[in-house]
């Protein structure tokens, strides 16, 4: 729908659509192992190589220049099929997103500039907590030019496998955070194994722990909270894009699977209590990519209070996604809860992608403390 | 102020008061010491939860995933030390005799620690219960035993149910679907036997049970007037296991494959065969097919429920705990009123489970549920205290003797009304859905309140959301749940109203 809306889009959407069906579709099974199987670096790498890592980086950083629509395009096509990729290039985007709300396109186009592979161009960070919410336990402490930060760290999201890692400590003896930039090979860092998760098993997360690191500030200091929020609003509406994803993703799936499976002589699409089900799915799904699109619009034309249709659209999405998966598994019945099929990660995954940037119940409340706050 | 006459009629009315306050017509009858029992068994539960399966219950998770061929010999093992596989087996069969009603609440306890080991400890009961169906005293007691014996050696014997095939879920659930479903598990008879040829899935515990109650038909044609239970061993010619599935989650309770390939079953593990059923008054072949289903999923299906219950519990628990813990915006999460009412509504969650698997086990105490035989005083206290010596001398002999399965038959098959089989079914479907919606309402609630922290493994909370979604599935899916109680306690009051005949 969005490509409706905005034509220029649709290129996007044939690459993220190709890619989904020619890179992902296959190996679905086999990547959702990690991480007690390999990782799948060859899909990252190809989707570094075309651009799926940099949509919403300027030109002059090394990336593509496009705004929130195309990342939401491609994150739903790609989430259709498997949301871990989409995991990896939601947080990528929004460490993206929180440096440059922090002004810091140089450090960026350093960053793309340098990166020899992949891995090295991504930045990771904990893209599951909102460190207004939950405070954060490091410490920076300024040393000349640089800050040495101490303390541990819990699920940053890529901080496994990125060049970068992009994390909120507090300077001693001032209120609020800052963000710092800090290279996940420092001496004084030390991190877990990764996570293993409810979803996205391929977008793994590390604890971190650190002494001494040395950190790069972002922006000014204090300020992450601001950055954090401008970058959060924004990417709001990358989260119902992934949630709209694994929603038809999942829908599609038990259309065909009711069409071709017999319970009672006939297909299941016959009986008219699962045909009912999936009439919710279905008016769940075009639901989604109306808010989808109205949402990424929003934003995209910084429409009035465009901040709150992106969060208002993550909410709802995730609701109806983490219902919708559930029904998706229930029209494949016991099939559905075997990992033969997509439906139990799709069911895992939009659990999972609910929790990005923060409590859910304390998005809806932030939505009425910046309503009363105007 | 009214009259006899008046006051049936009155009460006849819809909702039925027999059918929808089982509590209080069935707790004034219930034995005083099984109130006793429950308690002592919750109990133990609780040491068990504390001892065996809280130690164990992540790590074995975790350990299926890094093993895809991981099977809980070990978990079974302790299992088996604990005396779980024959606690609730009844003193005439050689068990511990503890009683049957006590079973749902014990599920509960186990199910809020882990609800993919609790299935390793009462799969098996599944297995005894559809054995139980069959009312066929003598090859329930034979396998019964063995399972006794396999306790007092440690070489743990447990039973599993077969029923589900690669083309029938739904079908083989129900008597009014199997005619035109794709059921392929064909027995053969044989002079002394059947060949059964055939595939089972989804069966539970199935690599690592003993003995298995093996639902087969002698007419592929017409399944529900020609359905055989037979008690199959592993080690049977033509018996083998297939693969184990790999599912979301109660990866310690391993799904499997049964594969017959011209199995030879002698005649004397057959535990039932619908063809040589003796005539009833009160239903036909394919009713009396009916009951033996009906008579296990009105004992499973509130066990499900139990266990959704369990898990609705474990998430709030674990919710609960995080809140009490965890600041959030400044302050304990615990004192967000937001979360107070978030955990107020998770608590009701487990409370509306429980009073609907407990009705279940009520109705199952009234007249005409499977219960009811063993909650009659005089032979629930004769059961409780006579030495398991003088049961085995004075009442095992007669098991093979027609006036002993006459007397069983009357009390079970024809003793069981259309109506009570429609009661205890109905209230087995409402236990069923409500516990494992609650289920997985508390584990998705538990998850939100929790955020990043929910999503890790060690939390264990992200397991029980995994753990949660079989139960809608499995003994039924919920919606067949839903068309079962419609047909039970519903479609009566429309005399028009038809159940599974939608063109």
């Amino acid at each position: 729908m969005l490509t409706t809306v905005k034509c220029e889009l649709k290129s996007f959407e044939d690459l993220a659509r190709s890619f989904a069906a020619k890179e992902l579709a296959a190996n679905r099974e086999e990547n959702d192992r990690y991480p007690f199987g390999p990782f799948f670096d060859s899909v990252v790498t190809k989707a570094h190589e075309v651009g799926l890592l940099s949509a919403t980086l300027p030109e002059e950083c090394g990336g593509i220049g496009q705004d929130v629509g195309a990342l939401c395009i491609i994150l739903d096509h790609i989430s259709a099929v498997d949301a871990s990729l989409s995991g990896i290039i939601f947080t990528n985007a929004l460490s993206q997103e929180i440096m440059l709300a922090a002004g810091n396109k140089d450090l960026l186009a350093g960053i793309m500039g340098k990166a020899a592979d992949a891995k090295a161009a991504l930045i990771a960070c904990p893209s599951f907590a909102n460190p207004s919410e939950t405070g954060t336990t490091l410490t920076a402490v300024k040393v000349k030019d640089n800050y040495i930060i101490n303390g541990a760290i819990e699920y940053v999201v890529l901080g496994g496998i990125s060049g970068h890692a992009l994390v909120p400590a507090r300077i001693k003896g001032q209120e609020g955070y800052s963000f710092f930039l800090i290279d996940p090979a420092d001496k004084g860092l030390n991190r877990s194994e990764p996570v293993f998760s409810l979803g996205l098993h391929s977008c793994p997360a590390v604890d971190l722990n650190m002494a001494g690191v040395v950190g790069t500030l972002i922006g000014q200091e204090g300020e992450g909270a601001r950055y954090f929020d401008h970058a959060a609003d924004r990417m709001h509406s990358a989260v119902a894009a992934m949630q709209c994803g694994i929603m038809k993703g999942s829908f599609n799936e038990a259309l065909d699977y009711s069409q071709q499976r017999f319970q009672g002589g006939k297909e299941i699409i016959n009986w008219s209590g699962l045909r009912m089900l999936l009439g919710q799915m279905a008016v769940q799904v075009k639901i989604a990519e109306m808010v989808l699109s109205e949402a990424a619009m929003a934003v995209e034309n910084q429409e009035p209070q465009w901040n709150l249709y992106s969060r208002a659209a993550s909410v709802h999405l995730s609701e109806l996604a983490c219902k919708l998966t559930t029904d998706g598994i229930q029209c494949l019945g016991g099939n559905g809860y075997m990992k033969d099929y997509g439906q139990e990660k799709r069911f895992r995954d939009a659990k999972h992608v609910q929790a990005f940037l923060g409590l859910a119940p304390m998005r809806k409340l932030g939505m009425i403390k910046s309503i009363v706050n105007g | 102020m009214i009259t006899p006459k008046e006051n049936k009629s009155l009460l006849e009315r819809e909702p039925r008061f027999d059918d929808s306050y089982c509590s209080m017509q069935a707790i004034p009858k219930i034995p005083k010491s099984q109130l006793k029992e429950t308690r002592i068994l919750v109990s133990y539960a609780r040491r068990f939860n504390d001892e065996v399966i809280r130690p164990l219950a992540l790590k074995t998770d975790l350990k299926s995933f890094q093993d895809p061929e991981y099977l809980p010999w070990d978990l079974i093992q302790k299992v088996n030390e604990w005396g779980f596989y024959t606690l609730f087996i009844p003193k005439i069969f050689g068990g511990q005799g503890w009683a049957f009603t006590s079973l749902n609440y014990v599920i509960e306890e186990l199910a809020s620690a882990c609800v993919g080991i609790a299935n390793v400890v009462f799969v098996h009961y599944l297995g005894f219960v559809t054995m139980l169906g069959s009312w066929n005293i003598s090859v329930i007691n034979k396998v019964c035993r063995e399972v006794k014996e396999g306790e007092r050696t440690g070489n743990p014997c447990l039973i599993s149910l077969a029923i589900t095939e690669p083309g029938a879920g739904t079908d083989v659930e129900e008597v009014e679907l199997v005619d035109r479903g794709r059921v392929t598990c064909f027995a053969e008879k044989v002079k002394g036997g059947y060949i059964v040829n055939g595939n089972k899935i989804f069966i539970s515990m199935g690599h690592v049970s003993t003995w298995h109650a093996l639902v087969a038909y002698t007419d592929l044609k017409k399944p529900s007037e020609n359905t055989l239970m037979l008690a199959v061993k592993n080690g049977m010619k033509g018996f083998s296991f297939g693969k184990h599935e790999d599912k979301m989650g109660q990866r310690a309770c391993p799904a499997s494959e049964l594969i017959f390939q011209d199995c030879f079953v002698p005649d004397e593990n057959v535990l039932v065969d619908s063809r040589t059923v003796p005539p009833s008054q009160l239903r036909e072949t394919g009713e009396l097919v009916n009951q033996i289903i009906h008579y296990v999923v009105e004992a499973s299906r509130p066990a499900v429920g139990a266990f959704g219950t369990g898990v609705a519990r474990g998430a709030y628990e674990q919710a609960l705990k995080f809140a009490g813990e965890t600041a959030v915006d400044g302050k304990l999460l615990i004192n967000h009123e937001w979360a107070q009412i978030m955990l107020a509504e998770m608590y009701k969650n487990v409370i509306a489970g429980r009073l609907a698997y407990c009705e279940a086990n009520f109705s199952n105490s009234l007249k005409g549920g499977i219960f009811s035989f063993l909650q009659i005083k005089p032979v629930y206290y004769y059961m409780k205290y006579v030495p398991q010596a003088v049961i085995d001398i004075f009442i095992v002999p007669f098991y093979k003797t027609k006036l002993f399965n006459w007397f069983m038959r009357q009390v079970f098959v024809e003793g069981q009304s259309l109506e009570a089989q429609k009661r205890c079914s109905g209230w087995a479907s409402i236990a069923k859905f409500m516990g494992t919606d609650m289920g997985m309402k508390n584990s998705q609630m538990a998850i939100e309140m929790m955020g990043q922290a929910g999503l890790r493994h060690e939390q264990g909370c992200e397991k029980i959301l995994r753990d949660s979604k079989l139960l809608q599935i499995y003994e039924g899916t919920n919606q067949l749940n839903r068309l079962n109680l419609f047909n039970c306690l519903i479609a009566r009051c429309i005399p028009q109203a038809r159940v599974f005949e939608e063109e």
